[in-house]
């Protein structure tokens, strides 16, 4: 066995390693850094004062989160249905129907924005006129298929026997989904959310792209920071976005698959 | 393990004898904006000839026999770019910036402040294109701010409206006010750019005063050095109260417009999207080239009669920098068959002048039977040979005023009422937050209407965990 020391996990596990401390612990530190020193390398507060201080900037992330909410609700009300009839058998919707509604995921993403810009502005919805309108579209848009996919994978593992014991059981169809189908899927849901909220919330194209740039997100303000130079309080803002983030995970690695299903209402 | 380790030293040796292979010939490190260079490609990028930079290395080694090759690299935002010359890992030979920006540069060389973006002097005595070909116009504006040492222009320009004549009036958009009217909401669209925005919202806020200041340049009662200083003095005013009131005003010029861009502007007038946008008049003459060639649509552009700025990008030699390569390489580009290349190449209006500019320009421009005598007099005195002049004036016959040629050529008194953007200084900070302010969405009920969501919900999380805990406890025992 010594032979093969070299292709221990150990060893293995060496270049990320090294990857994950160059590029994400380091970084990481030098966000924290920033975000409490000043142009002097002095330790100070003063970022956030500046930020707290401007309401705008308070407005801006209260805004974030609820296009972020808003988009996550949107995208599971539209990609739900979808996911449970895509993954449904006997249905005739083979993997080829899966890949149309993923396909999309293929496209490069700032063409894909580009066009869609264009085919709103045809259909009348420019983003001149109506921006925040416009700004949604684009990110539901955007945001579907990354929850299509995680729900219908684990809408394919769904054991279809419980559904027909909670039937024979005695329950009606709204029953059924709230008691058995829905709890059964709920890890899906949780992953997809993950996979749109936060995305959302700190993107900055879509909403440059289809708003007009009439609309800033949090996204917007670290990027107009950092283009001006000031990178302390650009840092600030960061590290606000990834403490909010980190609380998002927080509560998501809170609910256990197990007891998921056992009692979520 | 043996092998393994052989070829680690392979490589190492590999890596460290490539260097050596350039090392008699010298390097010239230039920093240059995106698309700002003759780089002789077509319009799908494919190589069709030689760059001005593989012009000059062959032009270089022909007079001094000694090999030089250019490592040419580009920026976006001039902020990037001072950016990279203070994390100080490239160090380059030659950047160009713009004006504030130069000015920013010089402020910091001259008091001794900022030692990263510091600059070297140029020797002008050994720039002789320059010198010759220079136009008279920007060598007074430089020497009047005192950059001549340390700056040499480039390209040059206007801030004005490209604008559609079929859809807008003439009187409409010559004024600021054209962001403002109702008439035209949705179908104009402003610049991205936090100084380009602030400096319009200044000019309009002050609308009034300039007016006055015109009026009285008309009858005469002024110079044209006054209202340029007036012009001036509005473009840069940063004072609290006028950071305020410009705050105000964009905030309503956002409602009123189809939104900011940065580059789609050109494109989005060109097929329609939008009526009229705010324009650099390079950027404004390439639209309308596009639009000519593909939808046989004529655009115009108009500096607005209030006034407007003039910007110009400037090459200038970062502390360290190799300046006798970098001199050369910049009086190259000061030779009018070089500098008509770089024009061509990118439709920007280079600061130089001569011969083969001005047959440059008559030859894209000139109507035989144009009514008007277009004298462009102030920029090209004294650089041309007897055979341009006209009654002792360079004049191009036109019909076309408002296109092309007066786009890349603005009129004397056009000029006139166009000021030079500074740097900000301590105010930026200020402007900056306006701005922001301005992009972002003041709904405070909304906002804290979400807040209290936010608590509630995180209240609610919490007091469920706490809950399912007890719970646990409870039937372990």
């Amino acid at each position: 066995m010594r032979k093969n020391k070299i292709f221990s996990r150990k060893t293995l596990a060496v270049p990320y390693a090294v990857f994950l401390i160059l590029f994400v612990v380091i970084p990481l530190f030098l966000i924290v850094a920033y975000a409490f020193t000043d142009e002097n390398g002095m330790l100070t507060l003063s970022n956030f004062s500046t930020f707290f201080s401007g309401g705008h900037n308070i407005n801006t992330l209260m805004f974030s989160i609820f296009i972020g909410m808003l988009n996550t609700a949107i995208c599971l009300l539209l990609g739900y249905p979808a996911a449970f009839f895509l993954a449904k058998k006997g249905m005739g919707f083979g993997k080829a129907t899966v890949l149309l509604f993923v396909m999309p995921m293929w496209i490069n993403f700032v063409l894909r924005t580009a066009a869609t810009r264009d085919l709103l502005f045809w259909m009348g919805i420019s983003g001149g006129e109506h921006p925040y309108l416009a700004t949604m579209i684009g990110m539901v848009y955007n945001y579907l298929p990354f929850v299509i996919l995680p729900l219908y994978t684990t809408m394919t593992k769904m054991d279809i026997s419980l559904i027909e014991a909670s039937y024979d059981l005695g329950a009606n169809k709204v029953q059924t989904f709230f008691k058995t189908i829905l709890p059964m899927t709920m890890p899906g849901v949780v992953s997809a959310s993950t996979m749109v909220f936060m995305p959302t919330m700190s993107s900055y194209v879509i909403s440059d792209v289809m708003g007009e740039r009439k609309i800033s997100l949090i996204g917007n303000s670290i990027q107009l920071y950092f283009d001006q130079g000031l990178w302390h309080i650009g840092s600030l803002v960061a590290l606000i976005m990834l403490v909010i983030i980190a609380f998002g995970s927080l509560c998501t690695d809170s609910a256990p698959e197990e007891e998921v299903r056992g009692g979520l209402w | 393990m043996k092998r393994f380790n052989a070829l680690l030293l392979c490589m190492m040796l590999l890596f460290l004898y490539t260097p050596s292979a350039f090392a008699e010939e010298e390097v010239l490190r230039v920093y240059n904006w995106q698309d700002y260079i003759n780089e002789g490609k077509d319009d799908d990028g494919a190589k069709i000839a030689d760059s001005v930079m593989e012009l000059w290395e062959k032009d270089y080694e022909r007079r001094t026999g000694k090999k030089v090759r250019v490592q040419y690299d580009t920026f976006e935002t001039n902020e990037t770019m001072l950016n990279t010359l203070r994390t100080g890992k490239t160090s380059y030979d030659l950047v160009c910036p713009s004006d504030y920006i130069i000015q920013k540069m010089l402020l910091a060389t001259k008091e001794g402040t900022d030692d990263a973006i510091s600059v070297e002097k140029f020797d002008i005595s050994k720039m002789e294109n320059y010198t010759k070909y220079v136009s008279p116009y920007i060598s007074d504006l430089f020497q009047k701010n005192d950059w001549t040492d340390y700056a040499v222009a480039y390209m040059w320009g206007t801030v004005g409206f490209l604008y559609n004549p079929e859809t807008i009036k003439y009187e409409d958009v010559s004024t600021w006010d054209l962001f403002w009217n109702t008439d035209y909401k949705n179908r104009v669209t402003c610049k991205d750019v936090s100084r380009d925005a602030y400096v319009v919202g200044s000019l309009y806020v002050q609308r009034e005063k300039l007016r006055e200041a015109n009026r009285k340049y008309e009858n005469g009662e002024i110079k044209a050095e006054e209202l340029q200083k007036t012009v001036n003095a509005v473009a840069n005013d940063t004072t609290d109260k006028t950071i305020e009131n410009v705050g105000t005003a964009l905030s309503e010029m956002k409602k009123n417009i189809y939104g900011f861009e940065v580059d789609s502007g050109k494109t989005d007038i060109v097929s329609g999207k939008i009526d009229a946008n705010l324009a650099w008049s390079g950027d404004a003459v390439y639209a309308m080239d596009l639009a000519e060639d593909e939808d046989d649509k004529l655009l115009a552009f108009k500096i607005p009669d209030e006034g407007s700025t003039i910007w110009f990008d400037g090459w200038v030699m970062p502390k360290g920098a190799n300046t006798e390569l970098a001199q050369d390489f910049v009086d190259f580009l000061c030779r009018p068959e070089i500098a008509v290349m770089n024009m061509d190449y990118i439709g920007y209006t280079s600061a130089i002048a001569g011969d083969e500019i001005f047959e440059l320009v008559k030859e894209n421009y000139e109507d035989e039977d144009g009514k008007y005598e277009y004298d462009l007099s102030y920029f090209f005195e004294g650089t041309l040979s007897e055979k341009h002049y006209t009654n002792g004036k360079a004049i191009i016959k036109t019909n076309a005023l408002g296109r092309q040629l007066t786009t890349q050529y603005p009129s004397l008194d056009e000029v006139a009422r166009c000021g030079i953007m500074e740097d900000f200084g301590d105010k930026n900070q200020a402007v900056l937050e306006m701005w922001t302010q301005v992009k972002s969405n003041n709904i405070s009920a909304f906002s804290y209407f979400m807040m209290a969501f936010l608590a509630l919900m995180a209240a609610a999380m919490i007091t469920n965990k706490i809950r399912k805990k007890l719970k646990k406890r409870r039937r372990r025992r």
